[in-house]
Order: structure tokens, then C-alpha cells, then sequence
């Protein structure tokens, strides 16, 4: 039976035969990580691509309009067409800016995000690596981005930028807090950090956790949408007041690897979501029967929950800058702290002391 | 009093972020109103006015102007100039007709002053944009037209008759 593990099994094993071939079996190691970041790149890429056509389509749509249509079947290659823009256009720099920075910014904007997708189970036993601190490790690495963002702001020495990279520093500094507190429930439940082992959980116990969960889905999906700074939390690159914030001054490449690193911040908190709230690569309730890869339905479901960011962006009017601090601070973390209490005193009630 | 409101503030903002969640999701199933405009083409109205054109008489093998003049004189913007002969039997007729349609404003003086019934608005042809300046400026030729043979056609009740392309209507 085609499953994720079978593919997985069936690549290493053939890569393993190749460096016995070659004489090389004891660099595996080091070749094993880089094949895997490549893969990863390569999916990633591809799929940052064909979310940002489905999201001009799904915001046309909406819009009553069409969309991208003329370049290929659909208007797929619309967005290679902009990719190959972007890449081969000039990269304009501002005189004053600060060199380094400037530089490293965007770079470390792009790995931060990129890095989450290692430990994200993309059906039993595909992951990069399955850590057994999956998602403290994820919420640590998506912190980053801030410092990117900040060291963009700061670097280009413009105004704007400058303004939108503290506006982005203070949101997602708020929002961290919301969406750790949204996980804990979970991770008491479960008993583990591990991505892999929430599913596994969610398989024997027969439920998804969106179900006694739902309330820290709800903050979980608000605070990812705020963290990967789309709207209606995008107050740091809010147009109407600060062009483009913090990568105001960026062009070409680096503006396309801030970009980047947006929409895989979106995928990875989607993926993250669908690890802990609905079930992660296990089929739907009495689907089971069709022997669907793993795989397939943890895309499916990503794409989802994609969607319903992207519907949050095309709905939802932008928060003003206080109002999005009052959201965070008074209405987010209280509603979250309140929701690990209630989950605390039922859990104990319904399975006493030793609930695991 | 201070409690309650809080939590009932947040449902009702929860429940005004569904609202507007169902109306974006019942226009994203709803359809497109776009008219891709060099395939599809809106349908326009009989009588509507989009190009001026030199009204040539089949029958008698000529046009119908005989170089009155009026049109010109009506121009506000003098992009017309014709010149007309005496012919033999006395009658006037139209020899050179040129319409510069680089400075026309489609204001219609030229066709109501025109006592003939030699000059007219038509309907279906409406793209004017050319490669070169120099094309806009029109003779007979290019403004010969032939009135349909269908009197009842003209006499028809103003309603969308023209020719309606797929898909035109959605």
C-alpha cells in the first residue's frame, strides 16, 4: 500500500545503495541533511509558488473578478513569471544603509520560517527530523523573523521602514505570547512536544483536538495570522501609512526572499495547526476505507486552513495600531489563560490525576 | 456588568467576523462578472454612437452627400474638409471627403446639420485605436458604409438586438 513511510523508506534505502556504490556510506550524515533541505526546499518553493496564484485567485474571486489567467493553463505559470521578474530585476539600495544588516536581513527572515518546516510530520514518519521538543523548537525559530524584521527596518535607514519594523517587533512579541498559551492546553493533554506524538494521541483517543478545543484554535489561527504579519494584522507593511514598511527599500531578490518567507511562515503555522487541532495526516472519520496517503489528506487539510487565512485577509479590515494591541493583550492572552484553567479542571475531573 | 460585557463583546465580534466570512465565501462560489474584453465583447445597443460614417446608396452607386457643406460649418473642431463638383446634369456631388478623427469629439453636429441623410452614427464599430497617427485621418473610403436593407430593422424599438458573443451575458 502507497503510504508516506513506504515512499520514505523506499528513497533512503535507494540513496543508501548509492553511497555504498560510490564508497561514500560513512558521509551520509552529512549528505542525508542537505538532500533533505534541498527536497524540502524544492516542495517548499514549488508551493509558495502555487499558494500565491491560489491567493490572487481565491481574493479575485471574492472580488468577483478573475484573476490570473493568461500566462499558461488557469494562469498557473503567473507566478514563475513573477518569480523570474523579480530575480533578474536590478536590486536597488539605498546609499546610507547599513551594510551588513541590510544583507543579512532578508537571509535570515527566509531561513527562520524555513527552518520550522523540520519538524513538520507530513504523514507517519516523513518528517525532516521528529524532535521531541517539535513545537517549542518551532515557536523558537519563528521568533526570529522579528529580529530580521528589525534589522531590516533598522538597516535601511528610511523612516518607513524603520517604523514598520518596530510596529512588527511589538505585534509579534504580543502575539507569541497568545499563541504559546494557546498550545499549552494541548501539550497538558497530550503530554508530549512532540508533533509526531500529538497525532499519534489524536489517533488513539479517536478525536480531533478541534473539537474540545476549539476555542484555542480560534486564538491559535488569530495569533498565526498576526505572526506571519498578514492582515488583517498587517500593520508593519500597512501601504496606506508606511508604503511597505519594513522592506520599504528592498528590490529585487531580497524583497522576493522577505516575501518568501511570509508565505512560508503561513505555511508553517497552517501545518502547525493541522499537527495539533485537526488531526495532522489522519484520514476523516469513517474515510479511512479508501486508503488515501497520509500524505494527501495533510495537504488537504493545509489547504484548508490556507484558505482560511487567505478568506481572513480578503474579509477582515486592518486593526488599527492600538486597537491591535487591545486585541492582543486584553481580548487574546485573558481568553487563553482562561481556556488552560477550564482545560486543566475538566481534564482533572473527567480522568483524575494521572490523565494522560 | 464589567464581565459580562467583555465576553459579550467578543462573541459579538466573533459573530461579525462570520458574517462577513459567509458574504466573501458566497462571492467566492458565486461567479465572476469579468467580460474579457478582446475575447467577449458587452453586447451595445442599437442606437448607441461610436463611429461616423459616409452613408453610400447602393442602388444608385454613390454616396449620398452632395457636398452641402454644412457639416463642415457645424464642426466645432473643423476636422472635416470636403470638396464637391457640378456634374453635368447640374446636380452637386461629393468628390473628397476626409474626417480627422485625431481631433473629432464625437459631438454628432456634423450629423445633425447634415440635411442629406449622408452622414450617420453606427453601432458596431467602435475600436478606433490605430498604429499611426496619420490612420485616424479618414476618407470616403474608409467611411464608405452601406445602410442594411431591413427598413424594419431601423424602425425597431431601441432594445439590445446587436449581436451578443458567448458569454457575453453572465
Amino acid at each position: 500500500m502507497l503510504t508516506g513511510e513506504n515512499i520514505v523508506q523506499l528513497v533512503s534505502g535507494l540513496l543508501h545503495w548509492a553511497y555504498a556504490q560510490a564508497g561514500i556510506s560513512s558521509l551520509a550524515g552529512v549528505i542525508d541533511p542537505i538532500i533533505s533541505a534541498v527536497v524540502m526546499f524544492g516542495f517548499i518553493a514549488v508551493f509558495v509558488m502555487f499558494l500565491v496564484w491560489m491567493e490572487r485567485k481565491v481574493s479575485a474571486h471574492m472580488q468577483s473578478r478573475i484573476g490570473p489567467n493568461r500566462v499558461g493553463p488557469l494562469g498557473l505559470l503567473q507566478t514563475v513569471a513573477d518569480a523570474i521578474k523579480l530575480t533578474i530585476k536590478e536590486d536597488v539600495k539605498p546609499v546610507n544603509r547599513d551594510k551588513v544588516p541590510y544583507f543579512i536581513a532578508p537571509i535570515v527572515a527566509f531561513v527562520a520560517t524555513f527552518m520550522g518546516m523540520v519538524v513538520i510530520p507530513f504523514d507517519k514518519g516523513v518528517v525532516v527530523q521528529d524532535l521531541n521538543v517539535g513545537i517549542l523548537y518551532i515557536i523558537a525559530i519563528t521568533g526570529f523573523t522579528v529580529i530580521a524584521i528589525l534589522t531590516a527596518g533598522w538597516s535601511s535607514n528610511n523612516k518607513y521602514a524603520l517604523l514598520g519594523g518596530f510596529r512588527s517587533a511589538a505585534q509579534i512579541i504580543s502575539y507569541e505570547v497568545s499563541l504559546v498559551l494557546s498550545v499549552v492546553p494541548i501539550i497538558m493533554i497530550t503530554g508530549t512536544l512532540s508533533l509526531s506524538g500529538i497525532v499519534e494521541y489524536q489517533k488513539q483517543a479517536g478525536y480531533w483536538f478541534i473539537l474540545p478545543q476549539i476555542v484555542a484554535f480560534l486564538i491559535f489561527i488569530t495569533s498565526a495570522t498576526a505572526e506571519a504579519n498578514r492582515a488583517p494584522f498587517d500593520i508593519p507593511e500597512a501601504e496606506s501609512e508606511l508604503i511597505g514598511g519594513f522592506h520599504t527599500e528592498y528590490s529585487g531578490v531580497k524583497f522576493a526572499m522577505f516575501f518568501l518567507g511570509e508565505y512560508i511562515a503561513v505555511v508553517v503555522s497552517s501545518a502547525v495547526a493541522v499537527t495539533l487541532f485537526l488531526g495532522g495526516w489522519l484520514p476523516l472519520p469513517y474515510l479511512d476505507f479508501l486508503h488515501i496517503p497520509g500524505f494527501v489528506w495533510f495537504l488537504a487539510k493545509l489547504l484548508l486552513v490556507i484558505y482560511l487565512i487567505m478568506a481572513f485577509r480578503w474579509t477582515f479590515p486592518r486593526l488599527r495600531v492600538d486597537q491591535l494591541m487591545d486585541f492582543g493583550w486584553k481580548v487574546l492572552i485573558p481568553i487563553s489563560i482562561i481556556n488552560i484553567l477550564a482545560t486543566a479542571v475538566v481534564w482533572f475531573c473527567l480522568y483524575g490525576k494521572g490523565a494522560q | 456588568m464589567g464581565i459580562v460585557r467583555y465576553f459579550r463583546n467578543i462573541l459579538a465580534g466573533l459573530w461579525n467576523l462570520l458574517v462577513g466570512l459567509s458574504v466573501t465565501t458566497k462571492y467566492f462560489f458565486k461567479g465572476t462578472t469579468t467580460q474579457q474584453y478582446p475575447e467577449e465583447r458587452l453586447p451595445l445597443p442599437v442606437r448607441s454612437r461610436s463611429m461616423i460614417k459616409l452613408i453610400y446608396d447602393d442602388e444608385k452607386d454613390q454616396f449620398n452627400c452632395v457636398a452641402c457643406l454644412m457639416c463642415m460649418k457645424a464642426c466645432p473642431n473643423s476636422c472635416i474638409k470636403l470638396e464637391g463638383v457640378r456634374q453635368a446634369d447640374g446636380k452637386r456631388r461629393m468628390t473628397t471627403f476626409k474626417l480627422d478623427f485625431s481631433t473629432c469629439i464625437f459631438c454628432g453636429y456634423c450629423v445633425e446639420a447634415c440635411g442629406f441623410d449622408a452622414l450617420t452614427f453606427v453601432s458596431e464599430e467602435y475600436e478606433n485605436s490605430v498604429y499611426k497617427r496619420g490612420s485616424l485621418l479618414q476618407d470616403e473610403q474608409a467611411m464608405k458604409w452601406v445602410r442594411p436593407h431591413s427598413p424594419a430593422a431601423e424602425a425597431a424599438p431601441i432594445e439590445n438586438t446587436a449581436p451578443a458573443t458567448a458569454g457575453a451575458q453572465s
